[in-house]
């Protein structure tokens, strides 16, 4: 049983910065990116190959997270550009489109290139006993670098002048500028940092298992999950929902097997649009996409 | 936002001459291919693809209900079909309208659902999908019923005409006709007009007395139907299903696809996004897995050059051609939010 929890909880952080990663670029401008598992194995694959030439370690690493924050701005500043300039509704659903077609351009360069790629990252060294459990050195450190990316990543939003302006922005485009910031600027750095963490998910997820080229669509699908389960836009919310889910998918795995584990994830979605579409984690925290909350709010009326 | 069929006055010939006309030319492509069992079966995948193309463009291009589960309420029918008539033994006549009621009960429980809770189009998108994947899955999990992943064979079409792959190609031409024709109907009711004013104005709509919901709901219902009558039919034409025959990268991308390039909205379009997306899969086949990245390409050119579609953009140049007539009843090109609807 302790197992399966301390399972979950390695798996839950990985999840937790998966769904800040897609999370924190809706709240920011509305586009729900359906490319965001498919540049992870982008970043992966690179880092595959790297390793095979002998790169050494840290820098093969170092260039998987940078591609990954180069791809996340090239795609943001060309095939996006279009998206941003539009509102409301028009921008949400183009998005999903744009965001898709990306997606397989990505996957089909990837799969009819390197068919076989995939990150594994070994660390050696014997199993270290947890709270009476043993576990391996790579899913250990993939937990700790998760941990730290969302503590970096919070204290960014919460604690800088950076992270302030950010949710100015979010809050009132207008007012923003207004105050002095560049909206353009602060969605720049957005996307760097919803990159750089998808760069690190590549890497977390290599060490404690790995990364094929098969497996963007189910990144993608975590990642919605994740952030619609914390409440889209809510990276607070995301990072719970997704050491929450982690647990859930352990504990499913173990009992219901795989196909059930997936049934029971995309329940929890369901469930809570249905049920609690502002998120599963209370009204804590702060939002960063005032979306109106459905059936909560008269129509036409902003959710202050 | 009135297109030129609303503008002019439209006799019954006219409003279904594209209909008789697209019917009697698809109609004609098994005696030009019919010796090909391959080309057959391609054109016959081709019309499924219309058909859930017509589905998919009623209820998210008539109400803007971004419905991404048609290749699960597809594999809901089929596999209704295919089990009863499998494990209970019914026959083919009730098995097909159970089928293709409940793909079409589910896309109204979708739609009630996200009717009732408000669901903005984000929701409704991620909602659907979901329900998408999990009817996948339960697919792939419910070994000992469904097969997995290995399939099903489907006994209810053997040794019936069914099997003949020209016969079955014409039934599902059929079943298309129904679709155009249905579409057309609908288009030149008050149905249609509901749609459009939803689609321009949800709030306007309710407002000028226009009943918002179950408008909705009866779009996703009819539509769903139509999508379920195709996967159910194609089923027992195939003799094969599995749940990839119905995933959501083999069908509701395919499907995006097709109605996004033909036209939202428009009766058409699907057909000529079917036909483009069919001869571009033929003709990309040689590249193999990079198919999927040109793919991409594509449609990234289409979405952001061509939001509108083919057709759309096809009649607004047709009517630029030709000499205006007094009462300006050319659609206005500008607004690419303004598809002419009625092409």
């Amino acid at each position: 049983m302790m197992a399966i929890l301390l399972d979950g909880v390695v798996l839950g952080l990985q999840l937790a910065v998966l769904g800040v990663g897609i999370s924190l670029v809706f709240g920011l401008s509305g586009v729900l990116d359906l490319a965001y598992g498919a540049k992870i194995v982008a970043a992966a694959v690179v880092g595959s190959e790297l390793l095979a030439a002998d790169v050494v370690p840290w820098m093969a690493l170092a260039t998987v997270v940078v591609v990954a924050a180069g791809l996340s701005l090239a795609v943001d500043r060309t095939v996006l550009a279009p998206v941003h300039r539009r509102v409301g509704e028009a921008r949400v659903v183009l998005s999903l489109l744009v965001t898709l077609a990306v997606a397989f351009v990505l996957d089909g360069i990837v799969v009819s290139t390197r068919p076989l790629a995939a990150l594994t990252l070994v660390v050696g060294g014997a199993p270290v006993e947890v709270l009476g459990v043993t576990m391996r050195r790579g899913s250990l450190l993939a937990a700790g670098v998760a941990l730290a990316a969302l503590v970096v990543a919070f204290v960014l939003l919460q604690g800088t002048r950076l992270g302030r302006a950010i949710r100015c922005v979010i809050q009132d485009v207008e007012g923003a500028q207004l105050c002095g910031i560049e909206p353009g600027r602060v969605r720049t750095v957005v996307v760097l940092l919803s990159g750089v963490l998808a760069g690190l998910v590549a890497i977390t997820q290599g060490l404690a298992a790995s990364v094929g080229t098969a497996d963007g669509f189910d990144l993608t699908i975590l990642a919605v999950v994740v952030a619609v389960v914390g409440g889209l836009g809510r990276v607070g919310g995301a990072a719970i929902a997704g050491v929450i889910l982690g647990v859930v998918h352990a504990l499913a795995t173990a009992t219901l097997g795989a196909s059930g584990t997936w049934v029971v994830l995309l329940l929890a979605a369901v469930v809570t649009i249905l049920v609690r579409p502002e998120g599963v984690v209370g009204p804590g925290g702060w939002r960063l996409w005032r979306h109106r909350a459905p059936g909560s709010a008269p129509s036409g009326e902003m959710v202050p | 936002m009135t297109g030129p069929s609303l503008a002019r006055p439209e006799g019954l010939v006219r409003g279904y001459l594209p209909v008789v006309v697209a019917i009697a030319l698809l109609a004609a492509v098994p005696l030009v291919v019919g010796d090909s069992r391959y080309l057959v079966s391609v054109a016959t995948l081709m019309v499924v693809l219309v058909c859930y193309g017509i589905g998919f463009n009623v209820v998210f291009g008539g109400t803007g209900q971004l419905l991404l589960s048609i290749g699960a309420l597809a594999a809901v029918a089929a596999y209704t079909s295919a089990l009863l008539g499998g494990e209970l033994g019914w026959p083919l006549a009730v098995t097909l309208p159970v089928g293709v009621l409940g793909a079409a009960a589910g896309g109204a429980a979708l739609s009630w659902v996200s009717v009732r809770r408000r669901l903005d189009t984000i929701f409704f998108g991620v909602v659907t999908l979901t329900a998408s994947l999990v009817v996948h899955n339960l697919l792939l999990g419910r070994r000992e019923l469904t097969g997995g992943e290995t399939g099903l064979l489907v006994e209810g079409g053997s040794g019936t005409a069914l099997r003949d792959p020209v016969t079955g190609y014409y039934v599902l031409l059929g079943l298309l006709a129904v679709g155009l024709a249905g579409h057309r109907a609908i288009q030149r009711s008050a149905l249609g007009w509901a749609f459009r004013a939803i689609r321009d104005d949800a709030e306007a709509a309710e407002l000028a007395g226009v009943d918002v919901a179950r408008t909705k709901v009866t779009a996703a219902a009819l539509g769903s139907g139509l999508v379920g009558a195709a996967g159910a039919l194609y089923a027992h034409v195939d003799g094969f299903i599995s749940p990839t025959t119905f995933a959501f990268a083999t069908v509701d991308v395919r499907v995006i696809v097709v109605v996004v390039l033909g036209g939202l909205g428009t009766l058409l379009g699907p057909l000529v996004g079917a036909v483009a997306v069919s001869v571009l899969d033929e003709l990309l086949r040689p590249l193999g897995q990079l198919r999927l990245a040109a793919y991409g390409a594509i449609l990234l050119a289409l979405f952001l050059g061509l939001p509108r579609g083919v057709v759309p953009t096809w009649a607004t140049a047709w009517w630029r051609l030709r000499p205006r007539t007094p009462r300006g009843a050319h659609p206005d090109p500008a607004p690419s939010e303004a598809p002419d609807r009625s092409a």
